[in-house]
């Protein structure tokens, strides 16, 4: 799972939770691990248990746990991705690239148990923590694999209906994980009526090149991100075929959640939908390139803001 | 005489060589990445490949090196290496996807991958510093000053390449014109060295 943005060592997502900002010194870390991949940190804040990457004396949340309440979903914008359920056509099988801490997938599992819930990650300590303090447990229809996503899809011949992507590391995400040859690998996996929700940090011009490339493979994107400003990041959701009608989307929506008794309910997630023209020189930068295996300078746009930018 | 003319050629070159080795050893991470993963296992390989490749060209260099002292030898090493980088802009991705289908993921794969695209040019490259020395060296006190000389020199080349590939090549040209670029100035190398005139026979 991941990030929601950067924060100086100490401060914390409290800030953007709205768990409470003044009482920096509350957390108590409980473990860090250098892995091959990551500098993990664990804090707990309770009733949160809280996993960060430190990347330059910064610390990047990736996951928030409400330990009391495993089916919470404490940070905006992983509820955004569960907006999924309402554009897949079926739903028996549901594959996420970046566990970390595992809520959303988790969440999925615990409230569709009879689906097939698999996540990828490529960080085994992640997977190890995950474990010992994220309430993850081996069951039935749950599964987790150890790798790279690219990797893991390249040699799966397996299909889904809901494919998420979350791997942020830190503020990064490899540059192979943003290409359009992955994004086809990608479609290559998703069933009939599938779809792809993906989370993206919009602060940087690497978002208009990372939408355009989704949008070079899956024609239809939309933009969920919470209108309340607690999250920064925007969740994009991505698919072939004809431009889905709100009304049909609302229909999928209710009906799930009424069958599903999802705690956050589909339906009220369509008053933050927005479908995107990727030709709208408004929303996406017109100099925004589709990236590829050959080219795809991610490290340089991550370095340019998006000044002033009329944000979707 | 024509041995000054030999010495600003064999540094040139040594510079321009020591920076497409480099250079090409971090465009194998933009090779290798799509198909085994960014992470430091892929990094090892491919820097530890890259120091195999100068092990055996360093060893190539000083086995032949009494043989073919020549400017031709060098520059046939060196032509040969620029050939092969202008193959692999064409048949990496089926080598990669290979690897991938038939050896997997593991170190063992990357470790292949990463000797597929880089072993044979870079050992090839390899060759050059050992021949430049005893190519510079008119007697034997002077051979540790020129080996001094020639391996700062491609250092400096090193450095450079990996700076200006990483931050000014990836950034705004793609791996495979990159590839093809590394390959013609390396094609240019060769071609310096095949007109430059040689200096006569060291007397003994």
């Amino acid at each position: 799972m991941v990030f929601i943005r950067s924060m100086l060592l100490g401060a914390f997502a409290g800030a953007l939770l709205g768990i409470g900002t003044a009482s920096a010194g509350n957390e108590r870390l409980l473990e860090s691990r250098e892995s091959l991949y990551n500098n993990i940190y664990v804090y707990e804040r309770p009733p949160y248990v809280i996993m960060t990457f430190g990347h330059n004396k910064q610390l990047y949340t990736e996951t928030v746990f409400d330990t009391g309440d495993d089916r919470a979903l404490p940070v905006p914008y992983t509820r955004l991705m569960t907006a999924a359920l309402m554009y897949a056509k079926n739903v028996h099988s549901i594959l996420e690239i970046g566990f970390g801490g595992g809520r959303v997938a988790w969440y999925l599992h615990r409230f569709l148990p009879d689906v097939r819930v698999t996540s990828v990650e490529l960080d085994t300590a992640v997977l190890e923590l995950s474990r010992k303090y994220f309430g993850i447990t081996d069951e039935p229809n749950f599964y987790l694999d150890s790798r790279d996503g690219r990797v893991f899809l390249a040699q799966s011949k397996d299909k889904y209906d809901i494919i998420l992507i979350d791997a942020y590391r830190g503020p990064f995400v490899p540059f192979h994980l943003m290409t359009k040859e992955f994004y086809q690998i990608v479609r290559d996996h998703l069933g009939e009526g599938g779809v792809v929700m993906q989370n993206v940090d919009p602060d940087t011009m690497l978002f208009d090149s990372a939408v355009k490339t989704i949008g070079a493979v899956l024609p239809q994107i939309e933009f969920y991100k919470t209108n309340d400003n607690s999250d920064d990041n925007i969740v994009t959701v991505a698919y072939d075929g004809p431009e889905r009608k709100a009304d049909d989307l609302a229909a999928v929506a209710s009906e799930r959640d009424k069958a599903l008794g999802l705690r956050y309910p589909l339906t009220e997630m369509l008053a933050v939908r927005r479908h995107v023209d990727l030709n709208d020189t408004q929303t996406i930068s017109a100099k925004a390139a589709v990236l590829t295996d050959d080219f795809a300078p991610v490290e340089t746009l991550k370095a340019i803001e998006r000044h002033n930018r009329k944000l979707p | 005489m024509r041995s000054r003319s030999l010495a600003p050629t064999i540094y040139l070159i040594a510079f321009v060589v020591g920076g497409v080795l480099m250079g090409f050893e971090m465009l194998g991470s933009r090779y290798l990445f799509p198909y085994f993963g960014g992470g430091i296992g892929t990094w090892a390989s491919l820097i530890s490949t890259v120091l195999c490749a100068l092990a055996v060209g360093y060893f190539a260099g000083s086995a032949i090196v009494d043989r073919y002292p020549s400017q031709r030898a060098i520059g046939a090493a060196i032509l040969v290496a620029a050939c092969w980088l202008a193959l692999v802009p064409a048949t990496a991705d089926a080598i990669m996807q290979t690897i991938l289908d038939h050896i997997g993921d593991g170190a063992a794969a990357t470790l292949s991958a990463s000797t597929a695209l880089l072993l044979v040019p870079l050992s090839l490259l390899g060759t050059f510093s050992p021949l430049a020395v005893s190519l510079l060296t008119r007697s034997a006190n002077e051979a540790g000053r020129v080996a001094g000389l020639v391996y700062g020199v491609s250092t400096i080349g090193n450095v450079a390449g990996t700076l200006l590939t990483t931050f000014i090549l990836i950034p705004s040209v793609g791996s495979r014109n990159i590839t093809y670029i590394f390959a013609v100035m390396l094609a240019l190398c060769a071609g310096l060295l095949f007109v430059t005139p040689a200096r006569p026979p060291t007397k003994v």
